[in-house]
């Protein structure tokens, strides 16, 4: 394929029209918007009339049943859609057949979602009834190898829907190789991206639209520097003024935890486009972390005002509510949001966490996976469940969750430190080490890791290094003039213990002393200090006996996983906004 | 009288004019012996019956005037009547018209033991001609001699079914069959009524001769007509039309056998369309109607067979199909008390209407009333010969009952009947997987898939889900895991989103000890049936099996570096790393969190 660079936007732009034609006159409403987006962002460029397809004749073929095919467009559009399936039954022409079995496959979604209406508490299936019959139907077609681009498309979105997900990423690879230019599919086709290897695979066709598409994946899968870079390409050969880019390039700042940076861009893409709703959710979940309840509540009152029945909009409020610790109305609106969508991931994995919040396990359980069913690359879903089944005091459970919670955020400290813990649980105190130990390394976000850390190695009795990570631990609680009190004193502790024993007294009273500011060691240090003090006297008689009076401390240090439940020290809104 | 005259059929001019050279009447007997015929053609018995006692009088009783004054009175419905005025005659002993139709009046009249006596006692004493009212009778029979004996038969048939003697009846069907092979009554009375064997039916269509009855073209067209109605369900297959009679195809009859093959191939949407056409043809197209109203249950379409059924009971009350729709709307809205009613007033209306009595078994079935199903399905199996149904039924019922033994005998009675039928075949499977013969219940399940295959077009129906995760079932007794891996793909592509199909993957996964996916699997399973404990016990150990393989992190050593002390290195990686001041809002978290506790 061509780089970057090179394209030529004049055929970018006719695709962009062409493409627009094609999915709106099938009642594809989504992509046709994104297409026209783009073209709008290419708006410098003209195409000549005669060469939009907009104002070209269409082909004699569908001519022939262009009567039927209005009456069903109209139907669709009004969402009508079993009228409309009724009236376009029969036809050959493409556009019109496929409005056939697009109509009964909407139909049959407009259905389970109204029975859903009554079944708020998720759980409950309820079941497209169009897909079965839809399914077979297409699969005899499909075998007779007459399907066409958008039909594929339909029958790879039915496929993924019955979880065939197999057979669905088979034929959505077919449905972009014939129709590169209709994103719908390449979309559905990201979702179903468990992995860089098996996006690799994939056999796609050498198209310009596939750089929209890898970037995408690549932001999908966390691989957010890929994503990013191939964004800036685009807007730098054309595209700066797409609010598309700017907004996954937002995405991209906000997977990489720039918080600040994705913010800008949000509220940037807000002058320029103020009305736009889409990611909006996102942006509100950037204020929620970083507290900002002013902004987070203009952006929920102006969400509401533009649009109130949409996904995004509920989400915003929710996360206003969230933040105002109303609980139970954020759930409300995370549930409203579900049932304008019952396939809106972030919903769910929102909806999830206030659940977690109000201690209901049962439905936060669902409620992840459900966001898990939609997108199985939701860590936060994955994390959210393995701390709800800590919650529950499964502890295998819990491990298998934060273990694939963290293989998709590889380098997420969070996930290192939980799945320690639930080692540590376990007393695969070892496992534990390395969850630690790795989670250090890759730059510990919550300073939590080192503590752990040291704590494991005071257990394990390899003291050495246990003093390494203590006094490690200590300055750099300093550096970041943190306030741990319970943490710190025990470091303390542990370290004025550990000099008196090997008789660096020097270092031991200063520990000690540091452990007096602390109420919880107060009488400890002083019984230390008086012993250090005895120890100084005798040293300076001439005494060389070192007694080994380490064992004193050793006591309560076992004890400090007590005061340490896993819910206290790791909310799960706190993992959610800091993605 | 020129005009009327014109009217009558060929074959009874000969006779009339017999009668009026012999005639000394006066009076032209001919002109109301006409006016009869012409009353009764125009459904106007009470009037042909009038002038037909007035003929009779005139005549002094002349044979062939009783003859259609018996007949004037049978088609007044008075039986009893009819049949006395021919046999205080006698006539019924010379004459084969007057005994058919004296039997025919006692069997409407259901004096089913009268009508035999009548049929038989005469038969001994052989037409002789030699009184003076017989002569010409006798000549008017003997051009439709032979029709008059194939009507006896039929009509000896019809008795002994009714009488219960099936085997008779069939027996005397077939002799109806074969001297006249036109007969439809009779071959539909033996095919629709499940009397043969499948082997028996192919006897019959060989031995039927059509070559002397009617010339080759007529002959080709009645084989291919009788054809399409043969035993459609135990190896389902197309039907093939030769081109010359395509403009049959739309015929309602063979639209409706094709419906039927659908309906036994388990293409229910196609059957569904078919019938559907028919039935907007032809309202109440009879043969249609069973298949129509199965379809509607299959499809679960309880609205649209609610209405139909109250149409067909607003329309024919006394047909036993309209009360069998009925019960079968109740049975699909799992009202079975209900549905028993109509069944059973269905199954007093037509005692020998099998199908009425199969959803009588199933309505007991779904109830777990194993014993009255199956009673229900003998009485079935009774009345339907040549239908392996019931049998497979009664062996499913013996199944259910743990008597594995006896249900395989049924099955193979089934298999019998239907040799090919891949439904049997599924079950016998089931039987041999139960009694842990797993090579027996692979070859089964094989043989089954490949009927199944063979017929079918392009893609499998969903039915046959269970046959090929019976078939991973078996595979992974047998240790051939990628096969049953391959069998369950199968079956979840069929139908997607079952449970069952997901846990079988997975505990073959958990066998093969991929834990990763058997994980997944299992919570797939358990994602959509929360209270499946196969699945839940099996998922906890899997996982715990899986969490203690797996390494706990990806990109760390084995064996830890030493944690250095005093550590520069680590400093320097601590400073470079992005910190993110995340204590502000962890702090706020835990007040807030303190404060929901």
């Amino acid at each position: 394929m061509a780089p970057i660079s090179t394209w030529n936007l004049f055929t970018v732009k006719q695709d962009l029209l062409k493409a627009h034609y094609e999915c709106s006159s099938r009642g594809l409403r989504q992509s046709a918007k994104w297409s026209a987006e783009m073209s709008y962002a290419l708006s410098i460029i003209q195409i000549p009339p005669e060469e939009d397809p907009h104002f070209t004749q269409e082909n004699p073929d569908s001519m022939k049943e262009w009567d039927k095919y209005l009456l069903a467009k109209s139907y669709f559009d009004v969402q009508e859609y079993d009228r409309a399936a009724y009236f376009s039954q029969n036809c050959v022409s493409p556009k019109t057949h496929f409005l056939h079995l697009y109509s009964r496959y909407l139909s049959g979604e407009k259905k389970k979602l109204d029975d859903m209406v009554d079944t708020v508490v998720p759980g409950e299936k309820v079941r497209n009834e169009a897909l079965k019959p839809l399914r077979a139907e297409l699969q005899k077609v499909h075998l007779q190898k007459s399907l066409d681009g958008y039909l594929l498309y339909l029958y790879g979105v039915i496929l993924k829907r019955l979880q065939l997900q197999k057979q669905a990423i088979e034929v959505l690879c077919e449905a972009v190789h014939k129709e590169p230019l209709h994103w719908g599919a390449w979309l559905e086709l990201a979702t179903l991206i468990i992995d860089r290897e098996m996006l690799s695979t994939l056999s796609l066709p050498n198209h310009w639209i596939k750089e929209f598409f890898l970037a995408h994946a690549y932001l999908e899968l966390q691989l957010n520097e890929e994503a990013l870079d191939i964004y800036t390409r685009l807007q730098e050969v054309g595209f700066l003024a797409s609010t598309y880019l700017k907004a996954q390039v937002s995405i991209a700042y906000h997977n990489m935890r720039e918080v600040d940076q994705a913010i800008e861009g949000f509220q940037a893409l807000q002058k320029v486009d103020p009305y736009r709703l889409d990611n909006t959710d996102i942006f509100s979940n950037l204020l929620y972390v970083k507290e900002m309840k002013v902004e987070l509540s203009f952006l929920a009152h102006q969400c509401c005002e533009t649009d109130k029945y949409r996904v995004q909009t509920c989400c915003v409020i929710g996360n206003f509510y969230s933040l105002r610790s109303q609980h139970e109305k954020a759930v409300l609106y995370f549930q409203r949001a579900l049932r304008l969508n019952p396939n809106y991931l972030s919903a769910w994995t929102l909806m999830g966490h206030e659940y977690m919040e109000m201690k209901n396990t049962q439905a936060a359980i669902q409620s992840y996976r459900q966001a898990i069913e939609v997108n199985r690359r939701d860590y936060r879903a994955w994390y959210g469940l393995g701390q709800t089944y800590e919650m529950l005091k499964m502890p295998f459970y819990c491990l298998y969750y934060y273990r694939l919670a963290q293989q998709l955020r590889p380098n997420d400290s969070r996930m290192m430190v939980a799945l320690g813990e639930a080692y540590e649980k376990l007393d695969k105190l070892q496992e534990a080490k390395k969850c630690y130990w790795k989670a250090h390394s890759v730059g510990d976000i919550e300073g939590m890791a080192l503590i752990k850390l040291a704590k494991l190695y005071d257990k394990l009795g390899e003291e050495e290094q246990a003093a390494a990570a203590y006094s490690d631990y200590v300055r750099d609680v300093e550096i970041r003039r943190g306030i741990e009190r319970e943490e710190q004193s025990s470091a303390f502790r542990f370290l004025a213990g550990y000099y008196k024993k090997h008789g660096r007294l020097e270092e031991a009273y200063e520990n000690a002393q540091k452990c007096t500011e602390y109420s919880e060691t107060r009488e400890e240090a002083k019984a230390l200090l008086r012993e250090i003090a005895q120890l100084r006297s005798m040293q300076e008689n001439g005494a060389m006996q070192v007694e080994d009076n380490g064992s004193v401390s050793r006591g309560p240090h076992l004890q400090f996983q007590a005061n340490n439940t896993p819910l206290g020290r790791l909310s799960p809104m706190n993992l959610t906004f800091t993605p | 009288m020129e005009g009327e005259r014109k009217e009558l059929n060929v074959e009874e001019i000969p006779v009339s004019s017999l009668y009026d050279r012999d005639s000394t009447v006066p009076i032209n007997l001919n002109k109301y012996r006409k006016a009869v015929k012409k009353y009764i053609n125009k459904h106007h018995y009470h009037t042909a019956l009038f002038w037909a006692d007035k003929v009779v009088s005139l005549n002094n009783g002349d044979c062939q005037d009783i003859f259609w004054l018996a007949h004037c009175l049978f088609l007044t419905e008075q039986y009893h009547r009819a049949a006395y005025c021919i046999k205080s005659q006698n006539l019924h002993k010379v004459d084969l018209g007057c005994r058919y139709l004296a039997a025919k009046c006692h069997f409407a009249g259901k004096e089913y033991q009268e009508a035999l006596a009548t049929l038989d006692v005469t038969e001994a004493n052989s037409i002789g001609p030699n009184t003076r009212n017989q002569e010409p009778l006798d000549k008017s029979v003997v051009m439709g001699d032979k029709n008059w004996e194939s009507s006896i038969q039929l009509l000896k048939g019809q008795i002994h079914e009714a009488m219960d003697n099936r085997g008779l009846a069939a027996m005397c069907f077939r002799e109806a069959l074969h001297l006249d092979v036109y007969c439809y009554e009779a071959f539909h009375s033996l095919i629709h009524h499940q009397m043969l064997l499948k082997e028996e039916e192919k006897a019959l269509m060989e031995s039927l001769p059509f070559g002397k009855q009617c010339c080759e073209e007529e002959s080709k067209i009645v084989r291919l007509l009788y054809e399409t109605q043969l035993k459609k369900y135990d190896k389902p297959s197309e039907m093939i039309f030769p081109p010359q009679l395509e403009s049959l195809e739309n015929n309602l009859d063979i639209k409706t056998a094709q419906a039927e093959r659908c309906y036994y191939n388990c293409d229910y949407q196609q059957c569904f369309k078919i019938t559907s056409l028919v039935l907007n043809k032809d309202s109440f197209h009879s043969g249609c109607l069973p298949i129509h109203i199965s379809c509607l249950m299959e499809l679960q379409k309880s609205n649209d067979l609610f209405y139909f059924a109250h149409k067909l009971v607003d329309l024919y009350p006394e047909k036993a199909i309209a009360w069998f729709a009925v019960g079968c709307y109740y049975l699909l809205i799992n009202k079975t008390d209900a549905a028993r009613r109509y069944l059973s007033k269905a199954t007093t209306l037509d005692r020998v209407f099998g199908p009425a009595w199969l959803v009588y078994g199933h309505s007991f079935a779904v109830e777990n009333e194993h014993d009255q199903a199956m009673a229900a399905y003998f009485k079935a199996s009774q009345l339907m010969k040549g239908c392996h149904l019931p049998l497979l039924y009664i062996g499913l019922e013996y199944g259910l009952t743990h008597n594995i033994r006896l249900a395989e005998r049924f099955f193979n009675q089934a298999l019998e009947i239907a040799p090919e039928d891949p439904f049997v075949l599924h079950e016998l499977g089931v039987v041999a997987f139960q009694s842990q013969d797993y090579a027996t219940a692979e070859k089964y399940f094989r043989d089954g898939l490949d009927k199944v295959e063979n017929s079918s077009q392009t893609v499998l129906p969903e039915k046959w889900e269970a046959l090929l995760n019976n078939l991973g079932h078996v595979c992974r007794k047998l240790r051939k895991y990628e096969e049953a891996l391959e069998f369950h793909q199968q079956a979840l592509v069929l139908s997607p989103q079952n449970p069952a199909s997901f846990a079988a993957i997975g505990y073959v996964h958990s066998l093969t000890c991929h834990w990763t996916q058997a994980v997944e699997y299992f919570h797939k399973a358990l994602g959509l049936q929360r209270d499946d404990t196969f699945s839940t016990t099996m998922l906890k150990n899997v996982i715990e099996h899986l969490m203690n393989e797996m390494v706990p992190c990806e990109g760390i050593p084995d064996e830890l570096p030493i944690y250095e002390f005093p550590s520069e290195q680590n400093l320097a990686l601590l400073d470079s790393s992005p910190i993110i001041p995340t204590e502000q809002s962890d702090s706020g978290f835990e007040i807030e969190m303190e404060a929901t506790d």
